[in-house]
């Protein structure tokens, strides 16, 4: 299977980062982002995003499946 | 440090301070049982009067004419099955598409029991109009409950109305008016309703507790059988502190109430304005609840923008929730008929006394670099 890699920085990319990324940026996207990149974007923390990622888990997301 | 903005205040408020402080006895020392005959409990039998009659006059109703209960949702409950069960005719009750759930699956409760619910759809602003229930009601109708206003899009309904329509065919009229009280004044005389609920969280009173008009010489069903309380209708020991908390805070917010509302009113307009030139859509009516501001903005996640805002560490509501396969577009905006394409865009900013010029630009900053491509 094809790695993917973050659009900006070029960092390998996680399931859950695609999933965060399409969750709060683009539904539909192809490219993405890595969590520090989305951090960036966000203008959070990284931190912050991680809780998100499991709190969009707990809540049964399918993005996240 | 992060920035915090609450701008939710028709989910909840934050407590009264005066509201605490007025609680703390009734948690600590004086936590006599009100109900007993010894003289521990006289000053939470005091306070519990007190507490009914600042309410009381705080809607215009009598005290014994006040019903302590758990919140708004039990208040609903108990007026809809309430005046149901008393009814052994299995008459008719009438309620909008558009209240909240607590009404909504109470209705759907009794109809599972037989009891037949008529749902009244609103206009695109959410009004229930009065024609719209003249022409459902009929002298086979029960009970009719219409919210006093929409939680989700603030719009006011013509209460006054729909209350002299169903007592012109021998109707009770119920109102769901949770998120109104301790916001716009009540005066449930004027108004004619023979039942009304309130929620304390939604006026800066402590959750938990809230309560039910129920006009002088109206007969529902009791909620809860057991002590003597509520008179025998809701049977079960006070929560003294919460119901002084939700009389001392309906009580202040209510002194400043025109204050209150020139300020909200103003802070609407600054962010409406600070969002100008995005294509959105605000939802309810020109007569609405003070700083509930619901928006769907096209083609865009509702769902989405909540968590970017709270990622900004800005507190918010949304009409949908979405995963990668549905999108769940909320009752009320289907039932005002919201273009699809705006629906999944919602979000419902609530603003309240508390909130700030600066907290309405932050809103505004933060939506701007969402929104923007």
């Amino acid at each position: 299977m094809k790695v993917k890699k973050c659009k900006s920085c070029n960092t390998e990319l996680k399931k859950d980062w695609i999933a965060l990324h399409r969750k709060l940026l683009d539904k539909d996207a192809k490219e993405f982002l890595c969590i520090s990149c989305l951090a960036d974007t966000f203008g959070c923390e990284v931190e912050d995003l991680e809780i998100k990622i499991e709190e969009f888990k707990e809540e049964g997301c399918v993005l996240f499946k | 440090m992060k920035q915090f903005i609450y701008a939710d205040n028709a989910a909840t408020t934050k407590l009264d301070n005066e509201a605490f402080e007025a609680m703390t006895p009734y948690l600590l020392n004086e936590y006599g049982n009100a109900s007993q005959p010894y003289s521990f409990a006289r000053e939470p039998k005091k306070a519990l009067a007190e507490a009914r009659q600042i309410i009381a006059e705080a809607i215009n109703a009598l005290p014994e004419e006040i019903y302590f209960t758990s919140g708004g949702t039990e208040s609903d409950n108990w007026a809809i099955k309430g005046s149901a069960f008393l009814d052994t005719y299995k008459r008719a009750t009438i309620t909008s598409a558009i209240e909240h759930h607590a009404v909504l699956r109470a209705c759907e409760a009794i109809e599972r029991l037989g009891y037949p619910v008529v749902y009244i759809n609103p206009d695109s602003k959410g009004l229930i109009t009065p024609d719209a229930l003249d022409s459902t009601i009929t002298d086979n109708t029960r009970l009719v409950s219409v919210m006093y206003s929409n939680n989700e899009i603030g719009t006011i309904e013509p209460v006054k109305e729909l209350a002299q329509i169903a007592h012109g065919h021998g109707a009770l009229f119920h109102t769901d008016a949770v998120q109104a009280i301790g916001h716009i004044n009540i005066d449930v005389k004027a108004l004619g309703v023979d039942m009304l609920s309130a929620s304390a969280h939604k006026f800066n009173g402590p959750k938990g507790i809230g309560f039910l008009y129920i006009k002088k010489g109206i007969s529902i069903a009791s909620f809860s059988d057991g002590g003597s309380q509520e008179s025998g209708l809701r049977a079960g020991t006070e929560n003294i502190a919460a119901i002084v908390g939700m009389a001392i805070a309906l009580r202040n917010n209510l002194a400043k109430l025109s204050d209150n509302e020139t300020h909200i009113l103003k802070l609407e307009q600054l962010l409406l304005s600070e969002l100008s030139g995005f294509d959105f859509v605000r939802n309810g009516a020109e007569n609405h609840v003070p700083g509930n501001i619901s928006l769907s903005f096209k083609d865009r996640d509702g769902e989405a923008i909540l968590h970017r805002l709270d990622l900004a560490g800005i507190c918010v509501s949304t009409g949908s929730a979405c995963d990668s396969v549905n999108t769940r577009i909320s009752h009320v905006l289907k039932a005002i008929g919201l273009d699809d394409s705006y629906a999944k865009g919602t979000i419902r900013i609530s603003l309240g006394k508390d909130n700030t010029e600066d907290d309405v630009k932050a809103i505004a900053t933060a939506l701007k670099r969402i929104l923007l491509p």
